[in-house]
């Protein structure tokens, strides 16, 4: 997902139907789901529900999402040992994922930042990236 | 061992089989049980679409029910019938399988499942990667004995809040034991997501039943469930607790489901009901 060149308004254009998407998957009223919602934090959502999440959003958008891959495609060219060290992302690796998730809001990113919390970061923009950038593969 | 492959088991043989991308198959109901569920219809398509995925991947993991965004019932499925199972798998990867499918029975359809998805786990938590491989190879030729399910006895449902108003809950106990645990799964007994889902159908069908005012000589029956979604594995002896709330309209309502083990949300699903001819809705009477 290269989000530094995904401008503001291909965010704009998917996001309505990537909120609904979302409200639908987790049974919420759409209003709940704003944009910089954290998806578990905010909307409760577990692992089933990520899966269902970009299930529907492939249907709804006509793409192809790589399941079980956005903690990997995080890591962008880092090594696995160069972002994490033990479960703890490191400081290049943090650095790294600020850039990747630069649409969550800093105080959100804890130091030390574990592996298995990178999860608590993504919101609904995150998941409108992951749409453009399935769209873009898709050619 | 002698209810693996038979207590819970629902493929007796497949038919057709492009490997990794769809497959037929056929299940003889057996004549000598009491009903066969919609659900156990379901389960039967499901777990052909279980086989494609699982020999897709080398039998290194297995799907479970996790995702089934719509159902539909078509048909009721009485002892004794032949069922017809085809799946098309979508997508199947070491990750999940996703996947369509249907039943029928004499070329009428019983059930059609759209857009289902199961996440796949390691093989080995549940079962023996060599037992299912030599069951598939069985399946795929000359095929099982028919049989070999000899039903399942329906879950205790003790309804706990709202005689009559438009949503209760009910307590559901499973069961510490039964056969079906031996084939769902060897390895780990789990209670079967449809299993579940027919209890709460015929929970909602109570409800609906003293909620609304249906057309003489008729009664509700199920027509589509959709959003279901298994949050999490039910093990034997678990209690759950199990809520129906109905949004009636004139001759058919939707009912929200959910189910609960220590407070803990374990399954969601939606389902839609309309009225049907008494004589005619058999599965659910």
């Amino acid at each position: 997902m290269t989000q530094a060149k995904i401008s503001g308004e291909e965010i704009a254009a998917v996001l309505p139907t990537v909120s609904a998407t979302i409200a639908d998957a987790l049974g919420c009223d759409v209003e709940e789901v704003k944009p910089d919602a954290s998806l578990i934090d905010d909307l409760d959502a577990e692992s089933i529900d990520f899966l269902d999440m970009v299930f529907r959003l492939e249907r709804a958008f006509k793409v192809k999402i790589p399941r079980g891959k956005i903690v990997e495609n995080a890591r962008g060219t880092l090594t696995e040992a160069e972002f994490e060290q033990n479960g703890i992302v490191t400081d290049v690796g943090l650095a790294q994922l600020k850039e990747y998730l630069s649409e969550v809001p800093a105080e959100r990113f804890k130091t030390p930042t574990k592996v298995k919390d990178i999860p608590r970061l993504f919101t609904t923009t995150t998941f409108a990236k992951l749409v453009i950038a399935a769209q873009r593969e898709a050619g | 061992m002698a209810d693996h492959f038979a207590a819970f088991s629902f493929v007796d043989r497949i038919t057709e089989h492009e490997p990794g991308r769809r497959a037929r198959g056929r299940y003889v109901v057996p004549a000598d049980i009491a009903a066969f569920p919609p659900c156990l219809v379901a389960e039967a398509v499901g777990q052909l679409a279980a086989w494609v995925s699982m020999a897709h991947i080398g039998f290194r993991g297995r799907p479970v029910a996790a995702l089934a965004n719509e159902t539909r019932f078509r048909s009721d499925v009485l002892p004794g019938n032949t069922l017809e199972l085809a799946v098309e798998i979508e997508s199947c990867d070491e990750h999940a399988v996703a996947y369509a499918g249907r039943a029928s029975v004499d070329g009428a359809e019983a059930i059609e499942l759209v857009d289902c998805l199961g996440p796949m786990l390691p093989v080995e938590e549940f079962d023996s990667p060599a037992a299912l491989a030599a069951r598939f190879e069985l399946i795929l030729g000359d095929g099982a004995p028919p049989g070999r399910f000899h039903g399942v006895d329906a879950p205790r449902v003790t309804r706990t809040t709202g005689s009559s108003g438009a949503s209760a809950s009910a307590s559901l106990i499973v069961p510490e034991s039964a056969p079906f645990f031996g084939d769902h799964f060897p390895r780990r007994p789990v209670f079967p997501a449809t299993l579940l889902l027919d209890a709460q159908i015929r929970f909602a069908l109570e409800v609906a039943v003293d909620a609304m005012q249906w057309p003489a000589d008729t009664r509700p029956v199920p027509s589509r469930m959709t959003h279901v979604k298994m949050r999490s594995f039910i093990p034997p002896g678990a209690t759950l607790v199990i809520d129906a709330e109905l949004a009636p309209r004139a001759t058919e309502a939707t009912l929200k489901l959910s189910a609960r083990m220590d407070d803990k949300p374990v399954a969601t699903a939606r389902l839609e009901v309309v009225a049907r001819k008494r004589e005619s809705a058999r599965a659910y009477q």
